[in-house]
């Protein structure tokens, strides 16, 4: 018993507050995990030897070394240099710019965090149609929907991706072969509207694009030893990623030896003093505040799970869906799909995953489980589109609208949002019932 | 006698009464002239009766030619791939000339009040870089400027 309680409810009970005070954002969300995983400790849910034992350090790892991967690399000019390229090779005219633009996005995004991601595209874009004399918002609300869709497709492009990959041990290929095919289908649907609501209505004059074709963008590249550098890394990184599985290597090990390569490159010219400066601001790009998020919230479920709580709940779960795998995978899609689009899809992919793990033996083993990871990456990472508060990248993107004049408001954005992301579901459902169920 | 009470201590020994002031309607192209009139790097901005709103200077008129995607937190670190001319900035300009300055002023510059004390003025005036408005702590009326040569001067008179 705890404070004379049963250990199940009091880890249950402290795992709805966690979630409770994630979602109301009364307190930041990382302090909010790490109390909570003090608490769970305190309570003697488990000891801090099992607690470490929860938090997955691959997942730690991979976020880590690509984040200083990307915050170094960043430093070249390198992002803007591709957007600003592909705006002039469609000699900038207004609907050819958005799908370019939005392209570049989801390919970023693919491989780099959704977030960062934004944050390199919508200075550029604010640029460019500011140039243009165009509305920026179709521009913005498509490059939010490609982040999300583009980080869907590979281990590495969004957060739950990346746990997903992590607790399951599905390779970097696995990811790319099961997931890129329907995200090339959500992505040309997400065409379709974009055309019809805003894209037939674009106009722009010769001499507006006249000033974005005056663009020079050898001019965006700062750094050009940097550049070479950051493409020769991350070039073997990808490499190392696709060929993981060959070479035994788990993704965070290949994600830290290409950041510590990185940062040797980058820093053997320098003096010593230099040296220090530079690898501090280096590590300052690292989103501590989201790692520290990520350990606590490991250690939460992890308490759960060791009660027994999820094992329940997932039993339960197989017997509303009578067993059927096929019902299992619409639920697990549909339904973190619509809870991603209004809570974070860290938690509920957390929460999540230690329960798809518990259905094992109810599916006939793991390896039956497979389709139900999809589910679940599609769901979480498409399920971001619904709703302005549904991933972070949206919320960067709405923060560049406003500061730039052009806010997005959060209902206009659900009116066409949230729809719009039940389409790219309703999508991922006929593609995991004809590829897998 | 408190310390904020001593004489020549504070902010209204050595503020200026006679600075130059704009009303908020003035047009942007009129301030524009009187801050490079006078090489003045910003003018405070008042209401009709004299109450302070905020201040127009140079890195307003800056504000205003240069993209704002470069100027918003987290915009573009790097605008060396945009070739604009100097005709091009004069176009940008044209385009809020006419606006009054209280649409393109900055009101999160800091300001002393004229019982602020001597060394607390000038280290705001060092960390602000610009001239510090001196604003009434009651009502909030404008009641002088601070600026660099003024305290230059001053110490120099001493």
């Amino acid at each position: 018993m705890v404070f004379g309680i049963d250990p199940m409810w009091y880890a249950v009970s402290l795992f709805a507050l966690t979630y409770f005070l994630i979602v109301t954002e009364w307190l930041n969300r990382a302090i909010v995990a790490l109390a909570m995983a003090c608490l769970m400790i305190l309570g003697g849910i488990i000891n801090q030897q099992a607690a470490f034992e929860g938090v997955d350090f691959n997942t730690l790892g991979l976020l880590t070394g690509m984040m200083l991967i990307v915050g170094v690399s960043k430093n070249s000019g390198m992002f803007q240099y591709v957007a600003i390229w592909s705006a002039k090779r469609v000699r900038a005219r207004p609907w050819p710019l958005l799908v370019v633009l939005i392209c570049v996005t989801a390919l970023f995004s693919a491989f780099l965090d959704n977030v960062t991601t934004v944050l390199l595209i919508a200075p550029v874009t604010l640029l460019i149609t500011d140039e243009l004399r165009l509305d920026p918002y179709p521009y913005l609300f498509g490059e939010i929907f490609a982040a999300n869709i583009g980080g869907a497709a590979t281990l590495i492009g969004d957060p739950p991706n990346i746990m997903i990959g992590s607790a399951t041990g599905l390779s970097f290929n696995a990811f790319l072969l099961n997931l890129g095919p329907i995200v090339l289908i959500v992505f040309g649907l997400l065409l379709v509207p974009l055309y019809l609501v805003w894209g037939r209505g674009l106009r722009t004059d010769e001499r507006h694009r006249a000033r974005v074709m005056a663009y020079d963008e050898r001019g965006s590249i700062t750094d050009p030893r940097l550049l070479k550098q950051s493409l020769f890394v991350l070039a073997l990184v990808m490499a190392g990623f696709t060929l993981s599985h060959r070479l035994g290597l788990e993704p965070a090990t290949i994600a830290v030896s290409g950041a510590a390569l990185l940062l040797i490159l980058d820093n053997l010219p320098r003096a010593a003093d230099d040296q220090s400066k530079a690898v501090e601001r280096a590590f300052h790009e690292v989103e501590w505040t989201t790692i520290f998020f990520f350990i606590g919230l490991f250690i939460v479920v992890h308490a759960v799970e060791t009660t027994g709580a999820l094992e329940r709940l997932a039993a339960a779960i197989v017997e509303l869906t009578a067993g059927d795998r096929t019902i299992t995978a619409m639920a697990i899609l549909w339904i973190s799909a619509i809870a991603s689009s209004i809570i974070d899809n860290i938690p509920f992919v957390a929460t999540m995953i230690p329960m798809i793990e518990d259905m094992a033996d109810a599916f006939g083993g793991r390896a039956q489980l497979e389709p139900l990871w999809w589910s679940l990456a599609l769901g979480a990472c498409l399920g971001g589109n619904g709703s302005l508060v549904g991933a972070s990248a949206n919320l960067i993107v709405a923060g560049f609208a406003e500061r730039a004049g052009h806010p997005i408001r959060f209902l206009p954005f659900l009116l066409m949002a949230f729809p719009l992301m039940l389409l790219s579901i309703l999508a991922s459902s006929l593609y995991l019932w004809w590829r897998y169920l | 006698m408190s310390r904020r009470d001593a004489p020549g201590m504070n902010a209204a020994a050595i503020m200026e009464c006679d600075h130059a002031v704009l009303k908020a309607h003035h047009k942007v192209r009129a301030a524009a002239e009187c801050i490079m009139a006078r090489r003045y790097r910003s003018v405070p901005v008042v209401d009709d009766d004299g109450h302070y709103l905020g201040v127009f200077g140079v890195n307003c008129l800056l504000r205003q030619v240069i993209p704002k995607a470069a100027i918003i937190e987290d915009g573009l670190d790097n605008l060396g791939f945009v070739n604009d001319t100097l005709a091009d900035l004069h176009q940008r300009f044209r385009e809020i000339e006419t606006q009054p300055v209280s649409v393109c002023m900055s009101t999160d510059v800091p300001i002393v009040h004229p019982d602020t004390p001597l060394l607390e003025t000038l280290l705001l005036l060092y960390r602000s870089k610009a001239s510090l408005p001196v604003v009434e702590r009651d009502g909030g009326l404008l009641v002088g400027v601070i600026t660099y040569w003024g305290v230059g001067q001053k110490i120099l008179d001493a």
